[in-house]
């Protein structure tokens, strides 16, 4: 009989153990951090906006997407040379700098790359914020970059056919291209005065990005076999830049588990006086 | 001591191991998202206190071990486990109290309908194009030059599809055109993408809009080839209905 009663405490320590197991686990939600986003962390010092191989991009966390060719809209393209870019992203307060990287095999002239963002709060189609059949959607920022120009260019779109410069330039950009792989940088200042028009970046919130590139490598037409609609691309992400380490949490924690501690203390006192 | 203790106990970690080890593997089912198992467990352990606590004598058998337990009484092994119990109870509450204040790494969640309601008129139209080798032949030619590099060999893995999310459709996936009318893909071919309704986000697909340079009869002739080619059939109105 003894026995039996001691079994049976084990068994009840053990179902417990196995009890707050199976909860813990289920209450916290997992976390998957796939290539789905990409988060600029927030740098002390410069910001390496005009230097591709500067180290601190080293320190950057990287994340890589898949490329395909455009087929949404003719003139459309079924090969493309990017198969996905490798991205990374710092800023320092003020400014944000993004970096595209990618294996393409020979140096061109017409080589380019685009980032995209969606503008403002409304919701905008991924190819060139085209307008859906029942919803009209949002335009689309577009910071582009080509090696001849040697410089970014800021655009907007809202449908193909509308893409155009804007007024104002903001966006500076700088490709490098070392060993078969370009490193383009693009940068500009995190927000602008021009809201209905340039994405703004509100630290700590996500945002959408996409991505493009042109492999700019002439035919024996004398045309690039990348140009226009033609090119590589993906669809939306996500994009951050990190708002500035907070603590509070920390505290919030240590606060709960003085808490947590005082009710359990009293809680026991009470129980013993009780029996 | 206890042994009130130990039904539910077990019941709670059996009805934990069911929904998330064997429900998954059941035809037709799919794996419980974490939320909805501990919602499971939290019902399962209310019932099992209410079940317990029905009568005077019940809610004394089932909570005294609870409070020999808290207030050390019961001694032996259980001494160190309390202690641990003790222990870990205040930090489950600050972990808790971490996860749900620190801001998160993970991207907001995305809604998505996969199949959202066509516009009116397009409900329920029947294929005019006659249902020949011919047709289906001339249909999967399409299917290949047109459709092909993006929803592969019926299996949506073509090679211009990894960039793509959501990703093209795998037509030969039984939750896919094997469960839609044939009207609802003269649709989704005709108007593309860009033809989805509000519900239809996240304004991300590639599907172009193939009216621009598909007649009528050959998006018919297209979806044939894509039903035969994927081993499929269309749904249909029950006879009887």
């Amino acid at each position: 009989m003894a026995r039996v009663r001691r079994v049976g405490k084990r068994w009840w320590v053990g179902a417990v153990g196995l009890l707050g197991l199976c909860v813990a686990a289920e209450v916290q939600p997992a976390y998957s951090q796939q290539s789905v986003a990409v988060r600029a962390a927030l740098v002390k010092g410069s910001l390496p906006a005009d230097d591709p191989t500067a180290a601190a991009w080293a320190t950057a966390s990287v994340s890589e997407f898949p490329m395909s060719p455009q087929v949404h809209w003719p003139v459309r393209i079924t090969e493309v040379t990017a198969k996905s870019v490798k991205v990374r992203g710092l800023h320092d307060g003020t400014t944000v700098a993004i970096m595209l990287e990618y294996s393409d095999p020979s140096e061109d002239p017409d080589d380019a790359a685009a980032l995209e963002f969606m503008v403002g709060d409304t919701k905008a189609h991924f190819a060139h914020g085209q307008p859906m059949a029942q919803v009209e959607g949002g335009p689309v920022n577009i910071w582009y970059w080509k090696n001849k120009d040697g410089k970014g260019s800021d655009l907007g779109a809202k449908g193909f056919g509308t893409l155009k410069p804007h007024s104002h330039q903001e966006v500076k950009a700088k490709g490098v291209y070392q060993g078969g792989v370009w490193k383009v940088v693009f940068s500009r200042p995190l927000n602008t005065e021009h809201g209905a028009e340039d994405t703004q970046f509100k630290l700590g919130e996500f945002g959408s990005i996409a991505f493009a590139v042109w492999d700019g490598k002439k035919m024996d037409s004398g045309q690039p076999k990348e140009k226009g609609s033609e090119k590589a691309i993906s669809s939306w992400w996500y994009f951050r830049a990190d708002a500035p380490a907070d603590y509070s949490p920390y505290l919030y924690a240590l606060l709960a588990v003085g808490l947590a501690l005082g009710f359990e203390m009293a809680l026991v006192r009470r129980l013993k006086k009780g029996s | 001591m206890g042994g009130v203790l130990i039904r539910p106990i077990i019941l709670t970690v059996c009805i934990y191991l069911f929904l998330k080890f064997i429900v998954p593997v059941l035809p037709h089912s799919a794996p419980l998202p974490s939320s909805l198992i501990f919602l499971y467990l939290m019902l399962v352990m209310s019932g099992s206190v209410l079940f317990a606590t029905l009568s005077g004598e019940s809610k004394d058998a089932f909570f005294q071990p609870i409070l020999r337990f808290l207030t050390g009484e019961s001694g032996g092994a259980l001494s160190s486990a309390r202690y641990l119990v003790l222990a870990l109870f205040p930090l489950l509450v600050g972990w808790q109290t971490y996860g749900s204040t620190a801001s998160s790494d993970a991207p907001p969640g995305e809604n998505r309908t996969i199949h959202p309601a066509p516009p009116g008129e397009y409900t329920g139209l029947s294929n005019p194009v006659p249902k020949t080798p011919e047709n289906i032949m001339y249909g999967k030619g399409l299917y290949a030059s047109r459709c092909a590099p993006c929803h592969g060999n019926f299996d949506g893995k073509g090679f211009a599809a990894a960039g793509f999310t959501p990703p093209p459709a795998n037509f030969k996936d039984p939750t896919t055109i094997a469960m839609l009318q044939e009207s609802y893909l003269f649709w989704r071919i005709k108007k593309g993408g860009v033809g989805l309704p509000v519900e239809g986000m996240p304004w991300k697909t590639a599907m172009p809009r193939w009216e621009l340079e598909m007649s009528d009869e050959d998006i018919w002739k297209v979806i044939m080839g894509e039903y035969d080619g994927a081993g499929q059939k269309p749904r249909t109105w029950d006879e009887s209905e």
